[in-house]
């Protein structure tokens, strides 16, 4: 399914984050995946902790993040960080 | 004796005199005269006598305690004895030891006071060793009192009738009937008691000795006086040695102190609150799962964790974060091989993959659920559709067909789509059945289930033995896909779960299974008779052998009983009942499509081989109700309308299409626009009066209010494709086409120009009026 994923035509990158930060399965080259690991940790800890706050029961499934350039969505989980940049659709 | 009970009686009476005597004093000193032993008397007038009197017993008496039975009287001779209040028992041996010590102390306190205090002590362990009836420690608790200034006054006459208490209770062994009788308690209040007896250092003038405690202290004051002056004494100072100090080091464990710090949110207090037992268990698996690197990483995470586990999990990490430095990549392998095959992983992978498809498709998507199209800002779409949108005001806008997706993947491409199905409760999920359908090459049948939100990829795929023929999903139990195939088997599969590939229930076994391809098959619920309420859902097929059956599940799988048998009916001759003709070939001609009535689920059409339509019930399986004939090529496909009751549509291999009422035995209308036989035909679920049909080249969409000559809408097929079925979806005015490709396409009907209602009167009044000309 990941293979899927990462064929799909508007999928430029995908990153597999384990729980220590690390990437451990991408396609992008490494300093990159790394940045976007350490930045998107802390990006969906705090909004995950955001949906909890309003509704304990609740938890995050997909943060979007759409920029200007493309659109990344981030899929948080206790063990690992699932990490997709996709290009704005045609 | 007697002069001690004098004694006591003169006592008692000087003692009643006294208005400010208090009570136990009263007793005690009745207590105090009557035995030889010394006692403390509480008036302090009399101190020195008894004191004097327990001197004496100092000199002379033992630490044992004499036992004497002593009696206490008053004037009118009445036994006034009271009840001693400590019953010494031998458990209290040691507590008399104890005591003593206790005594010996308050002895020592007072040891530098004059030696009446020391026969105050005496009374103390005399009454301690006190096991005569006489309650020493009255004696002693009196004494006590008196000392204290907490005393109550109390008067005296009410006080005496306490101190005349019964003897006691005579043990006796307590016996069934004694328990039973009833028996009287009478409570009363008990002595006081004194806590704490701290000798008095005055002595009663009065007392024996009173006269050389008298003495003393004069000699005492004598030699104060005297001590100034004299040459005997001499001041002394002393001084108190204070010993050398001396430093001692001990060294103990440095204190490590560690800071801990953590943001209190509300979803950790519930967390932690609520599901500990979840957290553990998640905790537990996954130790129990994961190697060694994983426990270590597991402790190095956030709140979630219960502290217990965790503890237990960090002594085992902390050896084991040495062999994570070293093996940094293994374990970055083992956590990659954990993740990708944990659950939530692929649960997290799906969401992802809707979510990117739903970007891709947004538009798309958004027409088919009808909702407004949101355009991005500064995408390149943006021109194309602004002229799109200019051709459309230019001219009056015309029904067409939008080709929004397609259902396609590489499983299904170069298979040919037969048969389509939705699913009754989510109208999101599509069934689709491939099969290659040349008689020479027959490849193994494949059910795809397409879910709308990912086009792309189904989110089952069943590999079936034979091409697949025909799908319905059930409405009772929504998962479950009954699938009938090439080979005439029915299998049913269930939908819901991902791991199980295989079927649930096959046909494959069942000896009176369809031998030839099963055309069509329906689950349809059947109203029980007798109970009239409920309503059992069963799986009707009919198959090319010529019989329709009703399955149900027994023990080994699904069985099947015969409806009806599609018996050959020749034109030339009448046969009624059917007996066997003489033919060589089977006298049952090939069912092809089959319908129920929407309302009425006993009666139902079927389309023969022969071009023959048979209206059949349920109840009657020898005899068709009535027939239809007007085809004379096979009739691919039967429906009735769901909107209007009496109305069904046939089409058939002889280009026309007819629709026919049910009480008519020849078509009110047909319709015939090309000349290629129509695969599919279906009503539109919405209007009544638009139905839409597929043969081979095109798709044909007729609206028989606009025109009953020709198709409103004619889509062509893509060149090299067969149109092979037709699905009108439930909701929304979306067509799906399936074709020889394997490609499901989804179209949207735009402008028709149909109104708001359903027409269903439209469709009654062109039927009406078409009706004289059938006449």
């Amino acid at each position: 399914m990941l293979t899927r994923i990462e064929a799909h035509k508007s999928v430029i990158g995908t990153i597999v984050v384990n729980a220590d930060g690390i990437p451990i399965r991408t396609t992008l080259d490494n300093s990159t995946a790394n940045q976007y690991a350490g930045l998107f940790r802390q990006l969906t800890l705090m909004a995950r902790s955001t949906v909890r706050d309003i509704d304990p029961q609740n938890d995050l499934l997909v943060l979007r993040v759409r920029s200007k350039k493309h659109e990344i969505l981030v899929a948080p989980e206790n063990d690992f960080l699932l990490i997709v940049i996709q290009n704005e659709c045609e | 004796m007697s002069d001690i009970a004098k004694e006591e009686r003169k006592k008692r009476r000087t003692l009643v005199l006294r208005p400010s005597s208090r009570t136990i004093n009263i007793s005690v000193s009745g207590i105090q005269s009557t035995r030889d032993t010394n006692g403390v008397i509480g008036c302090p007038s009399r101190k020195s006598f008894s004191l004097g009197g327990g001197s004496k017993v100092l000199e002379k008496s033992a630490l044992q305690t004499p036992r004497q039975v002593v009696r206490v009287f008053d004037e009118e001779d009445n036994d006034v004895t009271p009840q001693p209040l400590y019953q010494a028992d031998p458990a209290a041996a040691q507590s008399k030891a104890s005591r003593l010590f206790l005594d010996e102390i308050s002895a020592g306190s007072a040891s530098d006071q004059t030696t009446a205090t020391g026969s105050f002590t005496m009374p103390f362990s005399r009454s301690i060793f006190g096991s005569s009836r006489i309650s020493s420690q009255s004696t002693i608790e009196s004494v006590n009192e008196e000392i204290e200034d907490t005393f109550p006054k109390r008067d005296l006459p009410i006080n005496f009738p306490e101190v005349q208490r019964k003897r006691d209770i005579v043990k006796e062994h307590v016996t069934e009937d004694m328990l039973k009788e009833v028996t009287d308690i009478s409570i009363s209040e008990t002595d006081s008691i004194s806590l704490l007896d701290i000798p008095s250092t005055f002595v009663s003038v009065d007392a024996d000795d009173a006269e050389a405690t008298m003495e003393r202290n004069n000699q005492y004051a004598e030699l104060c006086r005297n001590r100034m002056g004299n040459d005997k004494y001499v001041d002394q100072s002393v001084q108190t040695l204070n010993g050398a100090a001396k430093n001692k080091q001990v060294q103990s464990d440095s204190i490590m102190m560690v800071d801990s710090a953590t943001t209190v949110t509300t979803w950790d207090m519930y967390d932690s609150l609520i599901s500990p037992e979840q957290c553990e268990e998640l905790c537990s698996q996954e130790l129990r799962r994961a190697d060694c690197p994983e426990v270590g990483v597991d402790t190095s995470r956030g709140a979630e964790r219960s502290v217990s586990v965790g503890s237990t999990a960090s002594s085992a990490a902390s050896s084991l974060k040495e062999v994570e430095a070293f093996g940094s990549g293994l374990n970055a392998e083992s956590d990659l091989q954990l993740i990708m095959l944990s659950e939530r992983f692929h649960h997290s992978l799906l969401v992802m993959e809707r979510s990117i498809l739903g970007n891709t498709f947004q538009p798309k998507l958004a027409a088919y659920r009808q909702l407004p199209v949101t355009h991005e800002p500064d995408s390149l779409v943006q021109p194309g559709m602004v002229e799109q949108r200019e051709e459309d005001t230019h001219s009056p806008p015309s029904p067409a067909v939008e080709r929004l997706w397609t259902f396609s993947c590489e499983l299904s491409r170069g298979r040919s789509v037969h048969t389509m199905a939705w699913n009754k409760k989510n109208p999101d999920l599509l069934a689709v059945g491939y099969g290659e359908f040349g008689f020479s090459n027959q490849k193994p049948g494949l059910v795809c289930c397409w879910s709308l939100k990912n086009p792309t990829w189904p989110e089952r795929a069943i590999q079936c033995d034979s091409a697949v023929t025909s799908l319905d999903f059930s409405s009772n139990n929504p998962s479950q896909l009954a699938v009938g195939m090439q080979d005439g088997s029915i299998a049913i599969y269930n939908v819901k779960n991902q791991e199980s590939e295989s079927c649930v229930l096959s046909s494959s076994e069942c000896p009176n299974r369809h031998l030839d391809p099963v055309w069509q098959l329906r689950w349809t619920q059947q109203e029980l008779s007798p109970t009239g309420e409920e309503e059992i859902e069963s799986l009707f097929s009919v198959a090319a052998d010529g019989r329709i059956s009703k399955w149900f599940i027994c023990r080994s799988g699904l069985d099947c009983i015969d409806l009806m048998k599609l018996k050959k009916i020749q034109t030339t001759k009448k046969k009624v009942g059917g007996t066997q003709t003489e033919s060589v070939l089977s006298a049952l001609t090939p069912g092809l499509c089959f319908d129920f009535h929407p309302t009425d689920s006993s009666v139902y059409l079927v389309g023969t081989w022969e071009g023959l339509v048979h209206k059949c019930s349920c109840s009657n399986n020898q005899q068709f109700l009535e027939t239809y004939r007007k085809h004379f090529c096979p009739v691919n496909c039967i429906t009735w309308s769901p909107l209007s009751p009496d109305v069904f549509l046939s089409c058939s291999s002889d280009w026309t299409i007819q629709l026919w009422k049910q009480d008519r035995h020849h078509p009110m209308l047909g319709f015939s626009s090309t000349q290629t036989a129509v695969c599919d035909i279906k009503w539109s679920p919405k209007w009544a009066t638009v139905f839409g049909a597929v043969n081979e080249g095109q798709l044909a969409i007729w609206d028989l209010n606009s025109s009953l000559l020709e198709p409103i809408i004619v889509q062509p097929a893509a060149a090299g494709v067969k149109m092979k079925s037709l699905l009108f979806a439930t909701q929304t005015d979306c067509v799906l086409v399936g074709d020889s490709d394997g490609q499901v396409a989804v179209y949207q009907l735009k402008n028709l120009s149909v109104g708001e209602s359903s027409q269903v009167d439209i469709l009654e009044g062109i039927i009406r009026s078409a009706a004289p000309k059938q006449l």
